[in-house]
Order: structure tokens, then sequence, then C-alpha cells
């Protein structure tokens, strides 16, 4: 029986306007899973608001009925952080999308946190500005669901995720009570109450507006795209170049199975026979970059590339950089499903847990592709199936575990900037104690003391279930 | 109301389109390129929710109701999803299914039932248009307009507000009067659609005369009927195949190496003949043929020798058609030919390419929505200060004129091909 009952469904009309309330089973059908497909589970209502205020509002409401509720910001999210779990409302940020205030002096923009990440950048670079965190999804996702994920991208290598850009925070907590964290000032002093918000993918309450740092445009590019005859080759140049003290500002890697899929949808000239391609690009003051490009070109040529070319210009280069951040909806050329995981390796590792993953491939007999953040051990191995076919989903589920247990024994992480969501929920234990556990929650109990805001993500909890399209793993603690 | 469990999305095609649905992978990239998302921010409203729609119907999980008609409904068919999307979801071909789904399980309102009726039985046809249209002609000869407007009902009212001053027609290109090109030319011919020849023939016969002057030998072509691209967008799937059969016996008559409308729309539709007609065994081929010729009057033009230019100082903004960008891909091409003008400053207006609401009668149908999309447009284009904002589509030159006007702006809304012939003067 829902807890959504008329006499809320009207409360919460009044709060923020009937038109920001859906409440009807066809139109919340679209809102039951993110770009974690594999789990699915529609709300019960559906609320837009467009202020802090009305947030605020609505989430006293259901404070005082001791509603759940999980955050969404455009669902662009690939483990499932906004899949409504236990949840009967899902409180949608995307209505929330201003732009409050440019400060080119101090480099930094003060946004609600349903703006667009690319319309961050969008508003500035007329100035010459940007702001760092590029998540491929970076044309449609949120500031908010960035901010909740820790999200990278290719640039993470030179400018780091999420939390490094975030200055300040307004959190609506799941008693309605605003709180400010954080300051406009660089330097802070006593706990890191943001950088506890930030990747707490929406348990700490939600997000409403962020000040987020903003970054000079270098002076110029260098992009570079070398030609590998195999993966293990390729990921051991990485290693070089970096060795060789050049840091890159994006150092992606990008295997056989992507290099097709991204051809056939993009035409960008990558060489069809080659085993792995890098796209390696360079930026600073244009004094030195050819010199650094050389250098990386020589890098690459040792480490056995068989081909190494410069992008002509900027149109060729932006071409690079769309083939690379849509592959991930390319490979919807290749089948109807995919499941990507978001394992971190040292980088050293790199050409040992790629033969992991070719031999996970061959074992389960799922095809997976490989495009991630070579430059950081960020992998992205791309496990494709048909959701058609429970056994399939069954073999990549286990596939993507097997994948992550081998990056947790290279010493490595389970996500690099997707999220724990719920698809990795099950393996938090491979990773922390149930210490580590607990110590999390006790955290987690200083923002949400009653486990109201988007429960059942990130900490697993013992008994947890849900019943759900595919099976759900439990976390034994 | 109707229920559509279990119905294939596309009953008299079968099942097959249940399997394009697959090509979405749920990634959501394709939102703020969507129109109606960009306005409503709600999933349902985008391109992954529509999909989502489909495909749950397609499965049984929901009911053909009001709310899935609705949001179906809503959507514009301005394929800028299409150019979003990484993994090549054939959107366009979905929807179209949609909305057959929708046109023969789903009973509407009466005024929305008149409203599309109407549309459907006037504007394909040039002569009942024209028909329709003469009164108002005399109207407008008069000046009487705004009186006729202050008495008719609201809803005929908004319609007015998008139809141009009637003016007398430009006479016609006289047969074989071109600048005598050379013999080995290539030909051209000209679709002059249904709308486009009662309501912005000049485009026609500019774009005729632009290409004439660029050394191609212009056809002419017989007849000329709808393209076909109104009823596939709103449901009416098996005349949108007759007046397609009608147009590939004409088309390939005329013998042409390229085809080209002053209509966007038209030239979409066309390049899709093949298909649209791909279960016509005895068709396809000439389909496919045909649609292989569907060119872009600013790619031809580039292509051939610039005719001599004469200086035209003013600052023009580039509106995108939705269906030359997203549909045939042509960014670039109108661009550079405006800038080629001496004197052409080009101002670039944010979201050139987010549709402004007209898309073919959907401003009729749906006028809140053309609306917001309407206003949002004339903001980015006075923003840029421009004198001229320049366009390859009617529609979107009714839609955008109308909504400048209403905010007395004095911003010229100009055809390209009508714009290229003011410049050349």
């Amino acid at each position: 029986m829902s807890a959504i009952d008329r006499k809320l469904l009207d409360e919460l009309g009044e709060i923020i306007g009937a038109g920001g309330i859906v409440s009807r089973a066809t139109e919340l059908k679209v809102y039951e899973c993110d770009g974690w497909t594999v789990e699915k589970r529609a709300p019960d209502v559906l609320i837009l608001p467009r202020s802090t205020a009305q947030l605020s509002a609505v989430l006293a409401a259901l404070h005082r009925r001791g509603i759940a509720f999980v955050p969404r910001g455009a669902g662009t999210g690939l483990s499932g952080g906004c899949l409504s779990l236990n949840a009967p409302a899902m409180i949608c940020t995307s209505k929330m999308n201003r732009i409050l205030e440019i400060d080119f002096d101090n480099r930094r923009v003060e946004a609600e946190s349903g703006v667009v990440n690319l319309h961050v950048t969008n508003a500035v670079k007329s100035r010459g500005y940007f702001y760092a965190p590029d998540p491929s999804s970076q044309v449609a996702c949120t500031i908010g669901g960035n901010i909740a994920e820790n999200s990278g991208g290719p640039h993470t290598l030179k400018y780091g995720v999420t939390t490094n850009h975030v200055l300040a925070l307004e959190v609506v907590l799941p008693d309605g009570e605003v709180v400010e964290l954080g300051g406009p000032a660089e330097e802070r002093c006593g706990y890191d109450l943001v950088g506890a918000v930030v990747g707490a993918e929406g348990t700490a309450g939600i997000v409403t507006r962020a000040t987020l740092k903003l970054m000079r445009e270098p002076e110029n590019h260098r992009t570079i795209l070398a030609a590998f005859p195999d993966a293990d080759t390729a990921t051991r140049a990485v290693s070089m170049i970096i060795a060789s003290g050049i840091v890159p500002a994006a150092l992606e890697m990008m295997d056989q199975l992507i290099i097709r899929a991204v051809e056939e949808a993009f035409n960008v000239g990558l060489p069809l026979d080659a085993g792995a391609v890098l796209i390696i690009e360079l930026e600073g003051l244009e004094a030195g970059l050819t010199s650094y490009a050389d250098e990386v070109a020589k890098t690459a040529s040792l480490a056995g590339a068989s081909s190494v070319r410069l992008a002509r210009d900027e149109a060729e280069r932006a071409l690079l950089w769309k083939a690379r951040k849509r592959a991930f909806g390319a490979v919807g050329r290749l089948a109807p499903n995919y499941a990507t995981q978001d394992g971190v390796v040292p980088r050293t590792c790199l050409p040992r847990i790629l033969r992991v993953i070719a031999d996970v491939s061959r074992r389960y007999e799922l095809r997976i592709g490989n495009v991630f953040h070579a430059g950081d051990g960020n992998l992205h191995p791309i496990i494709l199936y048909d959701e058609r076919e429970p056994d399939q989903v069954r073999r990549a589920i286990d596939a993507g575990r097997e994948i992550l247990k081998a990056c947790i024994e290279m010493g490595g992480s389970l996500t690099g900037e997707h999220g724990i969501g719920v698809e990795k929920i099950g393996e938090m234990p491979l990773m922390f104690s149930p210490d580590d556990l607990r110590v999390m929650t006790e955290l987690r109990h200083v923002f949400d003391p009653m486990e109201r805001s988007n429960p059942g993500k990130v900490i697993p909890q013992p008994g947890a279930c849900v019943e759900v399209a595919a099976p759900r793993r439990q976390a034994p603690i | 109301m109707a229920t559509a469990s279990l119905i294939p999305l596309n009953p008299a095609r079968g099942v097959s389109d249940y399997d394009l649905l697959f090509d979405c992978v749920h990634c959501g990239l394709c939102a703020e390129a969507c129109p109606t998302y960009v306005v409503t921010r709600c999933e349902m409203d985008s391109p992954r929710g529509r999909i989502y729609l489909m495909k749950s119907l397609a499965e049984g999980r929901i009911d053909l109701d009001d709310d899935a008609a609705r949001h179906f409904d809503l959507c514009l068919g301005c394929r800028g999803c299409e150019t979003a999307c990484p993994s090549g979801v054939h959107y366009g071909r979905l929807i179209a299914g949609a909305r057959s789904l929708v046109e023969q399980n789903h009973r509407r309102g009466f005024v929305d039932r008149f409203k599309r009726r109407a549309v459907g039985a006037i504007f394909p046809y040039p002569h009942r248009l024209r028909v329709l249209l003469a009164p108002l002609k005399l109207v407008d000869r008069l000046g009487l307009r705004p009186a006729l407007r202050a008495v008719l009902p609201r809803m005929i009212d908004d319609w007015l507000d998008l139809l141009p001053p009637l003016e007398p027609d430009l006479r016609p290109l006289a047969r074989g009067a071109t600048i005598a090109p050379r013999t080995d030319a290539p030909t051209v011919v000209v679709h002059r659609g249904c709308v486009a020849q009662v309501l912005a023939n000049s485009e026609n016969l500019n774009s005729e005369r632009l290409l004439a002057a660029a050394g191609y030998r212009v056809v002419q072509l017989e007849p000329t009927s709808c393209c076909g691209a109104l009823d596939l967008h709103s449901g009416n799937g098996s005349r949108a195949r007759d007046f397609a059969r009608a147009n590939v016996r004409a088309l390939k008559n005329s013998g042409a190496d390229a085809i080209v409308s002053a209509a966007s729309g038209c030239s979409v539709a066309i390049a899709e003949y093949g298909d649209l007609l791909r279960d016509e065994p005895q068709f396809v081929e000439a389909a496919r043929a045909v649609s292989s010729k569907v060119r872009d009057l600013s790619s031809l033009l580039l292509d051939a020798p610039a005719g001599p230019k004469h200086e035209f100082r003013c600052r023009v903004t580039y509106h995108d058609a939705c269906h030359l960008v997203h549909g045939l891909g042509v960014r670039e091409a109108p661009r550079k030919l405006l800038a080629s003008i001496p004197g052409v400053t080009i101002v670039e207006m944010t979201e050139s390419d987010l549709c402004c609401g007209s898309a073919g009668s959907y401003n009729l149908t749906e006028p809140a929505m053309a609306r917001d999309l309407a206003r949002r447009k004339a903001d980015n284009i006075v923003a840029t200060g421009a004198d001229y904002v320049v366009l390859a589509n009617p529609g979107c030159e009714f839609q955008i004129a109308a909504e400048l006007s209403r905010r007395g702006s004095n911003v010229k809304v100009v055809h390209l091909a009508d714009f290229l012939a003011m410049a050349s003067q």
C-alpha cells in the first residue's frame, strides 16, 4: 500500500502547483530507471520543485509522514543511484536549472543543482573559462548528479574530480532544514563537510545550489591519436608516457570493439585494424607544447604504436572527443543493452586487468568492450547483453562482479566516477570492513538519521530486499 | 478509451519496429536536444521517455491512455534527438509508428479531432488552400485583416496569426528561360510542396532562379503533390504512402539528377521514401533511387561557381530548420553561402538548432507548446541584434515572423532563397 495518499498529493500540490507533481502510473513509468536499466521500480509520486524553498517545504511534508524519497537529476547515472528503491517519492531537480551568479574575478559560478554540466561551461566560455569535470554525459547530466556521484571525466587526470571543484553547497536535509556548507574561500578550516556530501549519492539530503570553481582555458592543445596492435601494448604505453614526466590533460583508451562501434557512428577515421587506440591530450602554454607532443609521440612509438597522428585543427579535435564521449551510446549499435563497470586499478596493473577482462568475456560468453580513462587507471568495461534473455542478464551481472573483484585484488577501487548506487552495493564489503561501513553509516546519520534520503544506496544493509527485474545481490555484513 | 496492451507498435507492419526500440540504450544524452524536454523538463517529454513509453506499450506494461497519447502528440518530430543520439536510434520512424498506433486506437476530444481533420483535408491540396484563402486575399487587399480577426473565434484567430500577408504570386520561371546551362550541366528539380506553393512560392521560384544562375539545368515537375510529411507526422501512414508513390513516379520521370525543396521538411520526407515504401517491392527500388537524389539548395549553390556578388551590408543570424540540420545534416553550407556575400556579418544565435515550434502543422494542433518555443526562439534572435534572421523552411518563417511581429520587433525573417536573390540584385 502506497504511503502517498490524496491528502499528501493535495499538500504537495499546494507547495509547488499541480504542474510540478506527477502521480499517474503511465507517466511515472518513465522514471523507473536511469542509465542502469537492469533494475526497475517506478516511484509512487514524482515531485519537480522550482526552488530551494519549495524543495524544503516538500521534504518537510514528507518528513512529517516519515516518507522516504530518492533525488534525481537528469537520470543519466550508470549505477542506479536514482532507482526508486524503498522510497515512494522521487524528487527531480530538473526544473531548478538557473545559473545564479558568475564571478569571473574570483573564478567561480553559483548554480542551482539542476543545471546541466555543459551549460556551466557554455555560460563562461566566451570569456575563456570552463568548468573542468567533464563526464561523458555532460551534454545532459546535472551538476547535482555530478556532486552526488563525485563525477569525473577524461580531464580528471589533470584537473581532479567534482569534489576538487566544489567550494560551497546548499543542502536541504531530509527534515526540510536548509544548510549551507563550505564557503567561497579557496581554503577552509574545520571538517570538510562539503567533501562528505560530494559523493554521498544523495544519502545526505538534496543539494540545491553549488558554488563551483572555474578554470581558465589553456592557451592551446595538442591532441594525439596513437594506434596500437593490441590493448596490452597500448596500456604499457600509458605507463611509459606518465613515467616520462609528462602528465597529459587526458589519456584515454578505446579497444577494437569500441573503435568499430565509434567509427560506425561518427566516422572519425580511427584505424579499424588497430587493437587499441590512445587519445592523448596535452594542454598549456603554446611555448613548449610542440616539444611535449613530440616527446609523447616518440614514447608511444617506442612502446610499439603502429601509427601516431596529431589532430590537425580544432574541428578534428572536437570530432575525436565527440567520438570518445559518445562511445557508450555508440555501443548501442552492437547490442540491445549494456552494463558499464567503473573499477579502478593502479596504472601499472592495466595490462593485467585487461587480460582478466578478456578472460571473463570468454568464460561468460559475453562481448566486453573497453573505453576508459587509462591515465588514472579508471576502467570502463562495457558488458553487452540482451535484457530479453534472463540468462544473459545474470551472466552480465556476474561477469561485472568478477571484474570488480579483480580490481580490488590489484589494490584498486569499485568505482572511479559512476558511484555505487544499487549496482555495486553488494561489492562494498569486498573493499570495506564492517567497521568501515559502520563508520560511514554513522556519518550518514549526521545528515539523515532516519535514512530516508535515497535509502538502500551506497551502504549495504543486511536483509535489504526489493522486487526487481533482475536478481539483486544482497550484501551479508 | 481504447487500450493497446500487447498490440505491437506498428500493427500494420508487424513487430519489426519493436526491435528498433532496443537501439536506445537509455543513456539520456538526447534530453537537452529535445525542445519539449527543454520546456517541460519532464522525462516523458524527452525522446528517451517517449521511447520508453513505446517499449512499455509494446510490452503491455502500460495502456495507451490519454497520458501516453498526450506525450506522443507533444513530440514535434524535429529529430534533434537523432543528431544527439550516439546509438543511431531511428527516432523518426519510431515516432511515426507510435503516431499511427494513437490514430488507430485512441479517440481524441472533439476540438482536437476537428483541427487534425481540417489540417489533413486542406493543407496537402494547394487548390483547396487557394480557394479557402481567396476571400482572405481580398480582405488583405482592403486592409481589413485586423477587423476580421476581431470577430473570429480564438483558435481561428491564432491560426491567422501564422499566415503571412498574402501577396500577388511571383511570376513563375518561364520554361527553358535559364542562363544557357552547359549541355552536361546536372539537372535539378525543385519540388514546390503543397502549402509552400500557395503561401511561399517566391522561395520555390527564387530557388529555381538561383540554381539556373549557378549553371544547373532546372526542370519542372509535373504534377507536384504533397510530399506526405504532414500525413506521416500525424499518424496517417497509408495516405503518406499514396503521396510518396505519386511523387516517386513524377520525380523519376523528371529525370533530375538532384531534387531540392525550399521546405526542408519535404526534403527529408522525400529522402526517406526508400524507408517509407520499404514493404512495397514494386516501388522500393525507385523510391530509394529518388531518395538518394535529395540535395539542399545551399550545398548545390556552393558546389557551383559563384555568380557576381554585390555588397549587401547587414547583420544576419541563421536559424537551423530542424529537418535541414537534423534530417539532412546540413549545418555549414547555408552559413558559408551567407558569409560569402560581401558586407554580411553573421551573428550566431543561442540554440540556433532548437525547433521554433512550427514543425509542420504542430503550431496549429499544439499551440501552447509551439508558442513557448516561438518565444524562446524570438528571445534568442532578438539578443543577437541582427537585422535579418535567415532560414530555409517556410514553416519556420511564418512561425518566427508571427512571434517577432507580436512583440513589435523589426528583425526581418527571410528564406535563404529569397535572401540570396535579394542580395544578388
